[in-house]
């Protein structure tokens, strides 16, 4: 999920470290405010075990290995807010010194990987655990958020792809960074994180937990009971939102190049050029008749991808999370 | 000798049945695996370490802003020529660096630009001939002039660099002890992984569930080594704040590479308005 450079314009990574500077900011506050000094260290030492965790290689059906990221694990074991110093510790060593993921898309990296992962991640597993009190409720948590976690940041890593080819494109309407829409950028990056990164996600983030639950129960990260509506909402606006926020900083942007600005101006709105560069016949837009003949800008089809994707997710949890809700009232009364 | 041949009455029944227990066959890529990435990494910390002789000869802030303008132009620019011309450049420079240092390098850079080049294929195909080559010979660029720099400073030197620009202290803190905590929960790792294959004899089921539990005991040893740390900070005094003792001056290599930069920064203007 290391995006590297070139893959994003230079005016969308730096819209989405623009992004990160807040939660920077709020991050080392309140992990100012949890964790007493003494524990500072700790943050370094967590940014090196989540390093390492990303050298630890799991074994896949059909013999192959992947490793997982640990967001929500970090996330769980010290909390979402030193999860995401962290993790963003873990990327700036790989983009500075291994050359993994890009220096100028380092803002973004951070962003699917450092913020929504642990914090998506993170509040689906208080969520649950809040609202389903047994052990069998802490698990699904785990497991659910962490599933939730990776494949969220995937879907964000796969929206940033895909917005390049509308936003940014040269005269002859060809893309100038990631040339794939989001008709192809969505499932490439879904697919295989539903499949297999989630699954290795889960195994992995579940084992460790019950392991250290083994062996040193009370070093979890206690935080605040959580809001349900609240954390609807939030989860819901952020995802809707991200493309959205993205889009309009990408236009504002514009100035980085003389040349994208005026692309989106001739274009009149971002929502307009599409369709063009369908006409034109020479776009890899062209090969797919499917969003030509619904007459659904490319732009609207993200966002209804985006929400789609939020919506059956929050259906999908739901519905486990009542069925599991009603066991354990069962098992409580 | 005589002695074991005349009381061997006295060993146990077990000891003198013939075994021949052969282990089972098992699968255990993924520990090797894990033992190799983790290895790797601990030998490139190592390996900077020690190249105290061969390091930049360049002044490691200007290299950093240096490489950083350069990968910024790269990502700008809309001229294919440029790109080739910084590519060059790039490789100009590789060739002036020792070949073990050169292979890693390139090892790194080529490998991701091939992934690059496999992803691009589709659309290479389909038409969009622009971004393909282009975004492929920009990836070659940025990762090997990040490659020179990572593999030709000192990390240390990375970091005083940041202090330099006023990164903030608490950053810096994180990012030192980050580096050699790598080093030595890597360590430790690497012990439990040699551990596990070692007592893994015959067919082990539960190796799955050790890894968790190399995981999970790095996780608490980590917590352990934080808390050791804060109290020997406090013991020496140190209270998380860095401060630059050398002032080093910038030699003619150091103005050269100003130049050069300077060149890039004329030519992306250049070609940008073509």
């Amino acid at each position: 999920m290391h995006i590297p450079d070139n893959y994003l314009s230079p005016s969308t990574c730096a819209a989405m470290g623009a992004a990160m500077v807040p939660v920077w900011t709020k991050a080392v506050r309140k992990v100012k405010e949890e964790i007493p000094k003494a524990k500072i260290p700790l943050l370094g030492v967590g940014a090196a075990f989540s390093f390492l965790l990303m050298m630890f290689n799991v074994p896949l059906p059909g013999g192959t290995t992947g490793h997982a990221v640990g967001g929500t694990l970090l996330a769980i074991l010290m909390g979402p807010y030193a999860a995401c110093i962290s993790v963003t510790v873990a990327l700036f060593i790989q983009a500075l010194l291994f050359g993994d993921g890009g220096i100028l898309a380092f803002g973004a990296n951070c962003f699917n990987m450092a913020f929504i992962l642990p914090f998506f991640g993170y509040y689906i597993y208080k969520l649950i655990k809040d609202h389903v009190r047994s052990e069998k409720g802490e698990y699904l948590g785990i497991v659910l958020g962490s599933y939730a976690g990776i494949n969220v940041a995937a879907l964000c890593a796969a929206i940033e792809f895909g917005i390049q080819p509308l936003l940014f494109k040269d005269g002859a309407g060809q893309a100038l960074y990631c040339p794939y829409p989001f008709s192809v950028s969505i499932p490439a990056m879904l697919i295989p994180h539903l499949l297999v990164a989630g699954i290795v996600e889960v195994v992995f983030t579940a084992a460790i937990i019950i392991y250290i639950k083994k062996v040193s129960p009370g070093t979890f990260y206690k935080g605040a009971r959580v809001k349900t509506k609240a954390v609807y909402g939030l989860v819901a606006g952020l995802i809707c939102f991200t493309p959205l926020g993205l889009m309009a900083t990408g236009t504002a942007w514009g100035e980085w190049g003389a040349d994208e600005i005026k692309e989106v101006v001739t274009g009149g709105n971002a929502l307009g050029f599409v369709p063009q560069g369908m006409k034109e016949g020479f776009n890899f837009n062209a090969v797919m008749p499917d969003y030509a003949v619904s007459g659904l800008p490319e732009a609207a089809g993200y966002l209804l991808s985006a929400v789609a994707g939020v919506a059956i997710m929050i259906i999908f949890f739901k519905i486990l999370s009542n069925l599991k809700k009603d066991k354990a009232g069962n098992n409580v009364g | 000798m005589d002695n074991a041949e005349n009381k061997p009455a006295d060993l146990p029944d077990w000891l003198l049945k013939d075994e021949n227990y052969i282990p089972l066959v098992d699968k255990d890529t993924f520990v090797n695996k894990s033992i190799l990435s983790v290895f790797k990494v601990l030998s490139r910390i190592k390996k900077q370490d020690s190249q105290g002789l061969t390091g930049s000869r360049i002044h490691v802030p200007i290299h950093v802003l240096g490489t950083f303008l350069l990968i910024m132009l790269v990502s700008l620019t809309r001229s294919f020529i440029f790109v080739i011309i910084v590519n060059v450049w790039l490789l100009a420079v590789l060739s002036m660096i020792d070949s073990e240092r050169l292979v890693r390098i390139l090892k790194l850079s080529a490998g991701v630009t091939l992934c690059t080049a496999v992803v691009m294929l589709p659309a290479f195909i389909l038409g969009n001939t622009y971004s393909s080559i282009m975004i492929t010979t920009k990836v070659f660029a940025t990762i090997t002039a990040m490659g020179l720099l990572s593999h030709t400073a000192k990390w240390s030197a990375l970091t005083e660099a940041l202090k330099k620009f006023y990164m903030p202290d608490i950053f810096i803190f994180i990012l030192d002890i980050t580096i050699k905590y790598i080093d030595l929960l890597g360590e430790l790792s690497l012990n439990m992984f040699y551990a596990l294959k070692l007592r893994s004899v015959g067919k082990n089921r539960s190796k799955y569930s050790s890894m968790a539990g190399i995981a999970g005991s790095v996780f608490l040893q980590s917590k352990e080594l934080a808390e050791d740390m804060y109290h020997a900070m406090e013991c020496r005094g140190f209270t998380g704040e860095y401060h630059i003792n050398n002032k080093s001056e910038l030699k003619w290599l150091d103005y050269l590479y100003i130049v050069i930069n300077t060149g890039f920064l004329i030519l992306f203007i250049y070609f940008g308005r073509m």
